[in-house]
C-alpha cells in the first residue's frame, strides 16, 4: 500500500536529481576552457521501487516506481589516450629540445654567408697570395696578420659559443630536474588528497584532472609510465619510481644524468643531455680536430729545387745543417710536414741575420691547439717581419741574407686550401678524415644541416601524433557547450515539469483534505 | 573522424592551421627577403655543401683572376722595356755601320763614340728598370740594383730566381726575364765562372757595346765592323725574349679567358643552388596569404555562434 504522500517524495526526488544535473551542466559550461579539464555526468538511476519482494507484499499488480536518484557524478575520460598522449609527448620533449639546440649550432656555424669561417679562411688564404705579390715588403704581411687575426678571432669565438652553449645546457638540465621535482611533489600531494575523498565513496573528478596535467606536464620533462591498480598510483621513469601514492621520489641532477640511456630515455630532460654530450661535444671536438689539422696535421708538399732549408731542419730522415750549400735542394723535394706550422717553419722571415720562421699559430695554454686556444704566434703579434715568405738565402762573402724576393713559402701556403691533409694524424677522439680544411669544413656543415633536418622532421611528426591523440581527448572528455545547452535545457524542463507534479499532487491533497466528506455541509 | 566534436576541439584546429598558414607564410617571407632558398644548412643539406663549395671556388677564382692581372702586367712592362732596348740597340748599328766606314775622320768617330756610350748609359738604365719597387732584371733579387753604378755592367750575374704567379690551382707561371739571358752573359775575356746549363757569351751587349767605343776612340773601322754581327745576334736574343713575353701573354690571356668561364659557370651553379625562385615564391605567398585569409574569416564564423546564441 503506497502512502498518500508518495507523490510529494517521487517529485521532490526528481527536483534534486534535475538541480544537480543542471549544476553539472554548469559546472562543464563553466570549465569549458580548463586545461585539463573532463566534462562530468551525473549518472541517474531510477530509485528503488517499492513493493518489494516479501511476505508483507500487497496483492496490488505491477511495482510502483519510487522518482529519480543519483549515484555519482563521474568524469568521461579515456586512460588509454592519456597513455598515447604521455608517450607522444616525451618523444616531442626530446626531439624539440634537439632540433633547438641544433638551430642554435647553426646560427653559430653561421652558413652560408660571407662573415663565416669559411669566408675568413678563404680570406687567410687570399691574403698569402698577396704576400706572395709583394714578398719583399712589410705592407702584405701585415694584411697576412690581420686575416690571420681575424680567423683566430673567430675560431675563439666559435668555441667560446660552443662552451656557452654547453654551459647554457647543464643549467637548462638543472631547471629542468627542479621543474620536475616540483611537478613530482604536486603530483604526491594531490594523490594524497584524492585518496583522502575516494575513501569515502565519491569521486575526485576536478583533484584527478588536476593530476592528470600535471602528469602531462611531466611527461614533456621526462619518459614517465602511469599504473594505478589495486588502489596504488604509480608513475615511474623506467624502472625508476618516481611517486607511489602520496610520496614523492625526488631527483637529484645527478641521478638524472647517470640514468641516461638507462632508465630515461625520452622527453626534454633526456634531449638535452643529449644535445649536450653528443651534439655540442661533437661539434666542439669536430672543429677542434679541423683547427689542429689545420695548423699540425701531416700534409705532403713539394719543395722547389733551389730552395734552401733553415739550419738543422729534418725532412725524410735527412738532417740538412751546414753551408748554404750544403743545405740547398738540387732537385724538387716531396715531404710530408705537419701542418701550417711545419710549412712555415720551412722558410725564412724578413729579418736579418736569416732567421727561419717559428710555428704560425700557437696554443695560449701550452696544450695540444684547439679552436679555443689558438693563438698567433707572440712575435707575428708584435712584428709582422716574422712571417716567413722566401725559401732561400744566398751566401755573399761570408754573409748569409735572405733573398727577400723568393716567395716560394708565400706560394706554398697560399696554395694550402687545396691539399690534402691526414686529420687522423691530429684527431684526439674517433674523427678521422683526409682533405683540405674546406673539405673538412663542408662535412661539419652538412652534418648538422642533415641532423638539424631529421630533427625537424621527427618534431613535426611528433607534434602531429600528440596534437591527434589530443583531438581524441578532446572529443571524448571535452565540453561542447551546444551539448551542454540541450542539457541544460532538457534539465531545466525535466525540473518544471517536476515542480508541476508537486503543484499536481498538491491540488489532490488539497483536494482530499479540504473537499472531500462535505456532501451536504 | 571525431566522433564528437566541441569548442575546443575546434578553436584548436583553427588555431593550430592558422599557426601552420602563419609559419608558411615566415618561410616564404625569408626566402623571399633573402632571395635565396638556402638560409640555413637544414634547408637542404646536400645543396649546402655545394654552396660552400662554390663559394669557395670563387673567391679563390677571383684571386687567380688578381693573380692573372698582375702576371699580365708584369708582361706589359717587359714588353715595353724590350722594345726601348731593340730599339736602342739598332740606333748603335745604325751609328756602327756609320763608324766602320773607312771614310770618317777622327773627329765624327769620337762624336759616335760619345753617342754610343750615351746609348749604353740607356741600356744600363733600361736593365736596372723598376716595376711596382722592385728591379725587374734582378732575379729574386728584387731589391737589389742588377747592373749598379761603379760596377762594369760586362762582368755581372744576375740571379737566376724566377718570379711566379699561381694562376690557376697548381699552375705556376714564371712572368719575369733572367738578366742575363736578355743582356747576355759575362765574355770569357771578363773571367767571370758562368755555371752550365748557361756559358759565356761574347755578344754580352755591354760587352759590344764596350768594343764598339773603344774601336771608334781608337779609330779602328774593322773592329767596329766586327761588332755588328754579334750585335744583331744579341738583338735577335733581345727579340727571342721578346717573343717569349708575347708567348707568355698568349698563354695568361687563354688562363683568363678560362677563369672568366669558370666565374660565370660558377656563379650559375650558385644561384641554382642557393637562389629562390622569386616567381614560384611570389605565387606561393599569393596562394598563401589568401588561405591565410580564409582560415581567419572562416574562424571568425566558427568560433562565435553556439546554441547559446539561438537559445531566447
Amino acid at each position: 500500500m503506497r502512502s498518500t504522500f508518495h507523490g510529494l517524495e517521487t517529485g521532490k526526488r526528481s527536483l534534486f536529481a534535475q538541480q544537480t544535473a543542471l549544476q553539472t551542466t554548469g559546472h562543464n559550461i563553466a570549465n569549458a576552457n580548463t586545461v585539463g579539464y573532463s566534462r562530468q555526468v551525473v549518472n541517474l538511476i531510477s530509485s528503488r521501487p517499492i513493493e518489494a519482494v516479501g511476505m508483507m507484499r500487497t496483492n496490488v499488480p505491477g511495482q510502483l516506481g519510487t522518482g529519480v536518484e543519483f549515484d555519482s557524478i563521474t568524469r568521461i575520460r579515456e586512460t588509454f589516450l592519456d597513455d598515447q598522449y604521455r608517450n607522444g609527448s616525451q618523444i616531442h620533449g626530446a626531439w624539440e629540445v634537439r632540433l633547438d639546440v641544433l638551430e642554435k649550432l647553426e646560427t653559430i656555424f653561421n652558413e652560408p654567408s660571407d662573415v663565416g669561417l669559411r669566408s675568413l679562411l678563404d680570406k687567410f688564404w687570399a691574403s698569402w697570395h698577396d704576400l706572395s705579390e709583394n714578398p719583399e715588403d712589410i705592407t702584405a704581411r701585415k694584411l697576412v696578420r690581420e686575416t690571420a687575426r681575424a680567423l683566430v678571432d673567430a675560431f675563439n669565438q666559435t668555441h667560446r659559443q660552443l662552451e656557452d652553449l654547453q654551459a647554457d645546457l647543464t643549467e637548462n638540465i638543472q631547471v629542468k630536474v627542479a621543474q620536475m621535482n616540483t611537478t613530482l611533489q604536486t603530483i604526491a600531494e594531490l594523490t594524497r588528497q584524492i585518496r583522502r575523498i575516494e575513501a569515502l565513496g565519491d569521486n575526485a573528478n576536478d583533484l584527478r584532472d588536476q593530476r592528470d596535467v600535471l602528469v602531462d606536464q611531466l611527461s614533456k620533462l621526462v619518459n614517465i609510465t602511469v599504473t594505478e591498480a589495486n588502489g596504488i598510483y604509480q608513475v615511474s621513469m623506467g624502472g625508476v619510481v618516481l611517486v607511489n601514492n602520496d610520496t614523492a621520489n625526488l631527483q637529484t641532477v645527478d641521478g638524472i644524468v647517470g640514468n641516461f640511456g638507462g632508465a630515461l630515455t625520452g622527453g626534454e630532460i633526456y634531449g638535452t643531455i643529449l644535445a649536450r654530450d653528443q651534439y655540442v661535444t661533437e661539434y666542439i671536438n669536430q672543429l677542434n680536430t679541423l683547427v689542429n689539422g689545420l695548423v699540425n696535421g701531416e700534409v705532403t708538399i713539394t719543395i722547389p729545387r733551389g730552395s734552401v732549408l733553415p739550419e738543422g731542419t729534418v725532412l725524410n730522415g735527412i738532417t740538412y745543417t751546414g753551408s748554404v750549400a750544403a743545405r740547398t735542394l738540387a732537385d724538387d723535394l716531396t715531404v710530408t710536414v705537419r701542418g701550417l706550422n711545419g710549412l712555415h717553419q720551412l722558410g725564412y722571415t724578413l729579418l736579418d741575420p736569416p732567421t727561419a720562421g717559428g710555428p704560425f699559430f700557437v696554443s695560449a695554454d701550452g696544450g695540444p691547439i684547439t679552436a679555443g686556444n689558438i693563438r698567433l704566434n707572440p712575435d707575428i703579434e708584435k712584428d709582422a717581419s716574422y712571417i716567413a715568405s722566401s725559401m732561400r738565402v744566398i751566401e755573399n762573402g761570408g754573409t748569409v741574407t735572405v733573398v727577400k724576393g723568393n716567395k716560394d713559402l708565400a706560394l706554398l701556403i697560399s696554395q694550402f686550401n687545396d691539399l690534402k691533409i691526414n686529420f687522423s694524424s691530429v684527431s684526439t677522439g674517433a674523427i678521422t678524415g683526409y682533405g683540405s680544411v674546406n673539405d673538412f669544413f663542408r662535412s661539419i656543415v652538412g652534418q648538422l644541416g642533415i641532423q638539424a633536418q631529421e630533427a625537424e622532421r621527427q618534431t613535426e611528426n611528433a607534434k602531429l601524433v600528440i596534437d591527434q591523440v589530443d583531438a581524441r581527448r578532446q572529443a571524448v572528455s571535452g565540453v561542447s557547450l551546444d551539448e551542454e545547452m540541450a542539457n541544460m535545457v532538457k534539465f531545466q524542463h525535466a525540473y518544471n515539469a517536476a515542480a508541476r507534479f508537486i503543484t499536481t499532487i498538491d491540488q489532490i491533497l488539497d483536494k482530499i483534505i479540504n473537499s472531500m466528506g462535505i456532501v451536504g455541509r | 573522424m571525431l566522433g564528437r566534436v566541441t569548442q575546443g576541439t575546434m578553436t584548436a584546429q583553427l588555431l593550430g592551421n592558422i599557426n601552420k598558414n602563419l609559419k608558411q607564410a615566415a618561410e616564404l617571407q625569408e626566402k623571399m627577403g633573402t632571395g635565396r632558398k638556402i638560409n640555413r644548412p637544414s634547408d637542404d643539406p646536400v645543396g649546402i655543401t655545394y654552396s660552400l663549395r662554390y663559394r669557395s671556388e670563387l673567391s679563390i677564382n677571383n684571386r687567380f683572376q688578381t693573380n692573372v692581372n698582375s702576371a699580365l702586367s708584369w708582361l706589359d712592362f717587359y714588353d715595353t722595356i724590350l722594345s726601348q732596348a731593340v730599339d736602342v740597340l739598332k740606333r748603335v748599328k745604325e751609328l756602327a755601320v756609320q763608324g766602320a766606314n773607312g771614310t770618317n775622320p777622327q773627329v765624327a768617330l769620337d762624336n759616335i763614340a760619345g753617342e754610343v756610350e750615351q746609348m749604353k748609359d740607356q741600356l744600363v738604365d733600361v736593365a736596372n728598370s723598376m716595376f711596382q719597387g722592385k728591379y725587374v732584371f734582378s732575379g729574386q733579387m728584387t731589391e737589389q740594383m742588377p747592373y749598379p753604378p761603379g760596377t762594369d755592367p760586362k762582368t755581372v750575374l744576375t740571379d737566376q730566381g724566377s718570379l711566379d704567379y699561381i694562376i690557376n690551382t697548381g699552375i705556376r707561371l714564371s712572368v719575369n726575364l733572367i738578366g742575363n739571358n736578355v743582356f747576355g752573359y759575362p765574355p770569357a775575356s771578363t773571367g767571370v765562372v758562368v755555371n752550365p746549363p748557361n756559358t759565356n757569351e761574347e755578344d754580352n751587349v755591354f760587352y759590344v757595346l764596350d768594343q764598339i767605343i773603344n774601336s771608334l776612340r781608337s779609330g779602328d773601322h774593322e773592329g767596329v765592323a766586327a761588332q755588328i754581327p754579334l750585335l744583331e745576334s744579341r738583338i735577335d736574343k733581345i727579340l727571342t725574349q721578346r717573343a717569349e713575353v708575347g708567348a707568355r701573354v698568349n698563354r695568361i690571356e687563354l688562363m683568363e679567358q678560362r677563369l672568366k668561364d669558370l666565374n660565370l659557370n660558377l656563379v650559375t651553379l650558385q644561384s641554382k643552388t642557393e637562389d629562390a625562385d622569386l616567381e614560384e615564391l611570389i605565387i606561393q605567398s599569393k596562394v598563401n596569404e589568401s588561405v591565410y585569409q580564409a582560415s581567419l574569416a572562416v574562424g571568425a564564423k566558427i568560433i562565435m555562434p553556439t546554441l547559446v546564441d539561438f537559445l531566447k
